[in-house]
């Protein structure tokens, strides 16, 4: 027996108490090391043999070695009890890893939120360019070239005679010119309008568009389709206001009003006194864009809506200045 | 548009409350609401009479006043007017004035003697600028009445006027919607037109080279008129309506204008060369100074009224200095007139003025009916205003009348848009109360002609319209739906869903950014398509549309570097635009993916040390992504951008969808980042066309996997794709997996110029228990290939 011997027996242990991952195994290490006829026990009865000067020596190696054995296996045996008593030994309190935490931009949300609750009602999803032709912007809704209704939208024009869309509304001719009634969409995306930048406005903002052509579609149906949108956006409580309006490209038009949610309907800052708040636009579609599209009109009817994302997000979230929709600070993206 | 509800009472009874009627004129269209105007004067300012002046012992440009409140006491004010004379009244403000929320009014002490209030000069009430002296009340104003009191407290609507609607810009229009709404009748104020003196044919002539510009241009002249201020009545109206009193003239044609909507001109008479009146287009470069005192450079699509000689107004637009009515003037002409409005658009538009003349003009005013009225009864308002009489007869060049348009209402078309039955009499009550007359009627139709101050009236939808706005609570809503079914529904938002949920799973931030950019930054951009620009763009930072999406997203990592944040991970899905010559628009558009990361690894935690998350963890998210939708891809390394430390293509059925890569540590020097940059752009509109959301499933084997380590040492310079690649590609048809699992260098141990690079392979059959001979075999023979290939040697 020498030193080496002892080391090797030690590091033995250790790659024996590794492997023992439950107290059945440990009892087998306790036992392979330092039972009765186990190694250590072995090592002691070889005592003999060593010569007298080194016998002092080789007794302490083999002492420490029976008593570190020892330690290591009560020690392990204790971790094994109960969870209760492992949490002692281990500081549970300590914080779990800083895990990234993703987060969904409050627009697209409210985009997908929306889109939903109309793909349940049956609508598909359409989509449309953003670069777009006059016509398609224009003229296919009943905007004539030099017409004042042009004034509503400030648009922007791109080099070659395009347009940045001022509306998805250009999606319902799009899509139309490529399909047989009925046709029932809502089509998202960005629009684009030249007004300076401000915290009331940006140049670019969301809307969903929504159509619907098909035999025997009237403004009750609209009425019907708007309602149930609502509730399911707004709650069921919410009240509804149709009123009179115009676009160019439904007749007739009317702006559906919602009873405000910050105030319920007696007026604050927000609905400016009035109680209620401006979500959308909507009316049936003007017989010239069937036309446009090469529809009979008196065959088909139908209803279009469109509504602005950002004003129901900023809304909804008590935001006052649209900028901070378009800045992706971090700080403001993870609370969503 | 303002209406005075006090003015439009002149032409409709109102029996509702206000408020209630701006309710139902909004919900029939007209957006209005109610304001009340007048009460504009602080409460504690009262009429006050001054009994006493003297001058102030400590100063010499202030006085010292005793004024009468009216309440019995007597207030002693220091005044520094040089206006304030004793006898005067004057409005005072009483201790206790509040002028605004911060500011009371308190007694103080001015250069030693105690002031008690204020004498009020017009700016000091809101009532005009002036402050050079005190606004002194006329004698018959009452001491102590509050000083409010002598303000009308009118209400206004203050509507909001769609594009279509001319007719609304007027009382009479207004008047003519409330009579729809409530059933009270219309009715215009009687014209009392006195005629005397010289016929107009002899003092006046006019002639339009331009019929199709202006279609009609009728003319009276009033003379021997007294130009003075216009009574109290009419200033009043003016004011409330947002118009500032002028003088009698000037006065009247305005409220002319406010009240029918036909907008007026009012020359001087004597000061038109030849008493002409000419209409013609104005040449090229040709000038005109306008009343607003601009010298202007006119094209060739302004339309100019002129004297015998000169311009002397922009027609439907604005007058010109040379011929404005002023206090000398003494015989006025009268031009009540019709012009196209694309001409008097595209005028406005070139001049960039609009007034309200041009705004009437260019939306459609009333050849006929409107345009005689209010010729006639501005003549008749300046002459009962200014002493004056008018001419025998009126001008009036109309070659090609404009007659009312005819339009059929079929009453089951009414119920075929607005979804309910309106019975004939509604739809005859509702079209004539808005001014339309019906010529003929049966229980299945109306004939009905049109006024021609509803320009926006033309076809049968239009009279639906006019009808279903008036009953619009009455539709109800359908409960039950119709749904109609298309051949196949949309399959790209669940793409794109799934995109975002993936990013968001993996802890970005779904950024948006503005489309608009300058040109340096869609210069920079990743594909180098040509920037498409924007012809009228807000600010040069925003005069193009972005190509790509990286550089909008370093915009976004700057804004947050400079606020410190310091795990920035963003990503975004939009369209970037490709300027295409080929396409209509001259505009090509990819839906891409763009993402951005400069973050640790993990947040800052006491388990694992602070590492970056840089191009590996980038590339590990790719590799997820990709092999998630399905795709195959390959990384080429791409060398032409210096900026980045290592960018690469990212290859998908042998075309380049994609970038990936990691900036040069130096390139956001000024940023102070605390972890490198990381970025990647997909084109995720183009995956989608070849993704198939369907998969099919393989039976997992029933099979133990076998599981052996390889460790190599082998030159530096070798890449660790390429061995990957070996084992691949020759580890047989039972090797599942591969891992690069240990990367270790040390030129002591291993020589400067090696590395020993470690791999796990995993073997498994779906047929069998793999024996560990044959994986030994299959081990073995790897190893001499990539020996043979590399030089490599076991560790
Ligand atoms: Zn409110």
């Amino acid at each position: 027996m020498t030193k080496e011997t002892i080391l090797e027996v030690r590091k033995q242990f250790e790659e024996a108490l590794n492997r023992a991952k439950d107290p059945a195994s440990l009892e087998k290490v306790k036992h392979e090391f330092l039972g009765r006829k186990g190694k250590v026990a072995g090592l002691f009865s070889m005592m003999g043999d060593i010569p007298p000067e080194s016998r002092k020596e080789m007794g302490k190696m083999l002492n420490k070695l029976k008593d570190d054995l020892s330690e290591a296996v009560a020690l392990r045996s204790e971790a094994f009890a109960s969870g209760k008593e492992r949490a002692k030994r281990i500081d549970y309190s300590l914080p779990g890893y800083a895990v990234h935490r993703g987060s969904q931009h409050p627009l697209t949300r409210a985009v997908d939120d929306m889109l939903s609750i109309f793909e349940r009602l049956g609508f598909d999803i359409a989509y449309g360019p953003e670069v777009e032709t006059d016509w398609y912007n224009f003229e296919s809704l009943n905007f004539p070239p030099n017409h004042p209704a042009r004034d509503m939208q400030d648009t922007f024009y791109t080099e070659g005679g395009g347009v940045l869309r001022t509306h998805t509304s250009p999606v319902q001719t799009r899509y139309m010119s490529s399909h047989e009634p009925p046709v029932r969409i809502v089509a998202p995306g960005r629009v684009y309008r030249n007004e300076a930048i401000s915290a009331r406005s940006y140049c670019l903002f969301h809307q969903i568009e929504g159509l619907y052509v098909d035999e025997n579609i009237t403004f009750a149906d609209l009425k019907g389709t708007i309602e149930l949108f609502c509730r399911l956006y707004y709650g069921k409580d919410v009240k509804i206001r149709f009123r009179g309006s115009y676009f160019p490209f439904t007749e007739p038009s009317a702006e559906i009003d919602v009873s405000c949610f910050l105030c319920g309907g007696k007026g604050c800052p927000v609905c400016k006194q009035t109680g209620w708040l401006e979500i959308m636009g909507c009316g049936m579609v003007d017989p010239n864009v069937l036309k446009a599209v090469g529809y009979d009109h008196e065959k088909y009817s139908g209803y279009a809506f469109g509504l602005g994302v950002e004003r129901m997000v900023m809304m909804r979230l008590g935001i006052h200045d649209i900028r901070i929709l378009f800045e992706n600070d971090v700080e403001f993206l993870r609370q969503f | 548009m303002i209406v005075s509800t006090d003015w439009l009472k002149e032409y409709i009874d109102i029996d509702m409350p206000l408020d209630e009627l701006a309710d139902k004129l909004t919900v029939a269209g007209i957006e209005c609401v109610l304001k009340e105007t007048g009460k504009r004067i602080p409460e504690g300012v009262v009429v006050g009479r001054v009994l006493e002046k003297a001058a102030h012992p400590n100063a010499d440009k202030l006085s010292v006043c005793k004024v009468d409140d009216g309440s019995g006491e007597t207030l002693n004010i220091v005044c520094g007017a040089p206006n304030v004379e004793a006898g005067q009244r004057v409005p005072l403000a009483r201790p206790g004035t509040r002028f605004t929320p911060d500011f009371e009014l308190k007694k103080v002490k001015l250069r030693g003697v105690e002031s008690e209030g204020m004498i009020c000069a017009e700016d000091e009430l809101g009532l005009g600028e002036d402050h050079t002296g005190i606004i002194v009340l006329p004698d018959d104003y009452e001491i102590g009445r509050p000083y409010n009191e002598y303000f009308s407290s009118g209400t206004v609507l203050d509507i909001d006027v769609t594009a279509n609607r001319p007719d609304i810009m007027s009382h009479w229009g207004v008047a003519r919607m409330v009579s729809a709404v409530t059933g009270a009748a219309f009715r215009k104020a009687p014209v009392d037109l006195h005629e005397h003196g010289p016929d107009i044919h002899d003092i006046a002539e006019v002639h339009i080279e331009n019929t199709e510009a202006c279609p009609r241009y009728s003319a009276r002249v009033v003379r021997n008129v007294q130009i003075a201020p216009s009574p109290e009545w009419m200033q009043e109206r003016l004011e409330a309506v947002g118009l500032r009193p002028v003088n009698n003239v000037v006065d009247a044609a305005n409220y002319v204008l406010m009240e029918t909507g036909h907008p007026l001109h009012t020359f001087d008479h004597d000061k038109l060369e030849g008493n002409t009146i000419r209409v013609r287009f104005a040449e090229k470069d040709e000038k005109f100074v306008t009343l607003d005192h601009k010298e202007r450079v006119l094209s060739e699509d302004v339309l100019l009224i002129c004297d015998a000689q000169d311009p002397v107004a922009l027609a439907g637009i604005m007058g010109g200095t040379e011929t404005e009515v002023d206090e000398n003037t003494r015989n006025v002409l009268i031009e009540s007139a019709y012009f196209a409005p694309g001409v008097i658009r595209r005028g406005s538009k070139q001049q960039q003025l609009s007034t309200d003349a041009s705004k009437r003009f260019e939306r459609g005013a009333d050849p006929n009916e409107a345009l005689e009225y209010a010729r006639d009864r501005l003549a008749a308002l300046i002459a009962d205003l200014g002493g004056g009489e008018v001419a025998k007869g009126a001008i009036d060049v109309y070659p090609e009348p404009v007659e009312p348009k005819k339009v059929s209402l079929r009453l089951d078309h009414v119920k075929r848009i607005t979804g309910i039955e309106i019975s004939p009499e509604d739809c005859r009550a509702t079209l004539s109360r808005l001014g339309f007359t019906i010529l003929h009627e049966d229980e299945r139709s109306l004939q009905v002609e049109v006024p021609t101050f509803r320009p926006d009236v033309e076809r049968e939808i239009d009279l639906v319209e006019e009808v279903a706005m008036n009953h619009i609570e009455r539709i109800p809503s359908m409960s039950r739906m119709t749904i109609s079914v298309p051949e196949a529904y949309d399959r790209f938002h669940p793409y794109v869903t799934g995109i975002r949920n993936f990013f968001i799973g993996h802890g970005f931030h779904e950024a948006v950014n503005n489309s608009l950019t300058g040109e340096e930054a869609a210069e920079k951009g990743i594909w180098g398509y040509p920037p498409l620009k924007v012809m009228n763009p807000l600010s040069v930072e925003m005069n193009v549309l972005r190509t790509d999406m990286l550089q909008p997203l370093i915009g976004s990592l700057q804004s947050n570097a400079a606020k410190k944040r310091s795990s920035i991970r963003l990503f975004e899905l939009a369209n970037v635009i490709e300027k295409n010559d080929y396409s209509e628009t001259r505009a090509e558009e990819h839906y891409n993916l763009g993402v951005l990361c400069s973050s640790p690894l993990w947040g800052l935690n006491w388990a694992e040390e602070d590492k970056a998350a840089g191009i590996f963890y980038l590339k590990g998210i790719l590799h997820h992504f990709l092999d998630d939708l399905g795709f195959h891809y390959k990384l080429n390394e791409n060398r032409n951008r210096d900026e980045f430390e290592i960018l690469y293509d990212i290859v998908v059925r042998k075309s380049v969808v994609g970038k990936i890569g990691q900036y040069n540590e130096g390139h956001f020097e000024k940023l102070q980042l605390k972890y490198p940059v990381a970025v990647m752009e997909l084109q995720a509109g183009k995956l989608y066309k070849w993704y198939s959301p369907e998969k099919k499933y393989t039976p997992p084997s029933p099979y133990p996997s076998i599981f052996r380590d390889m460790s190599l040492v082998m030159d530096k310079k070798v890449k660790a794709a390429a061995i990957l690649n070996e084992i691949n590609q020759h580890g047989g048809k039972y090797l599942v997996d591969c891992v690069l699992y240990d990367m270790y260098i040390d030129d002591k141990k291993l020589g400067d110029d090696k590395k020993a690079l470690s791999f796990r392979l995993e073997f498994r059959s779906d047929t069998q228990t793999l024996q560990d001979k044959m994986v030994d075999n299959v081990m073995e023979k790897l190893f001499k290939q990539i020996k043979h290939q590399y030089g490599a040697q076991l560790r």
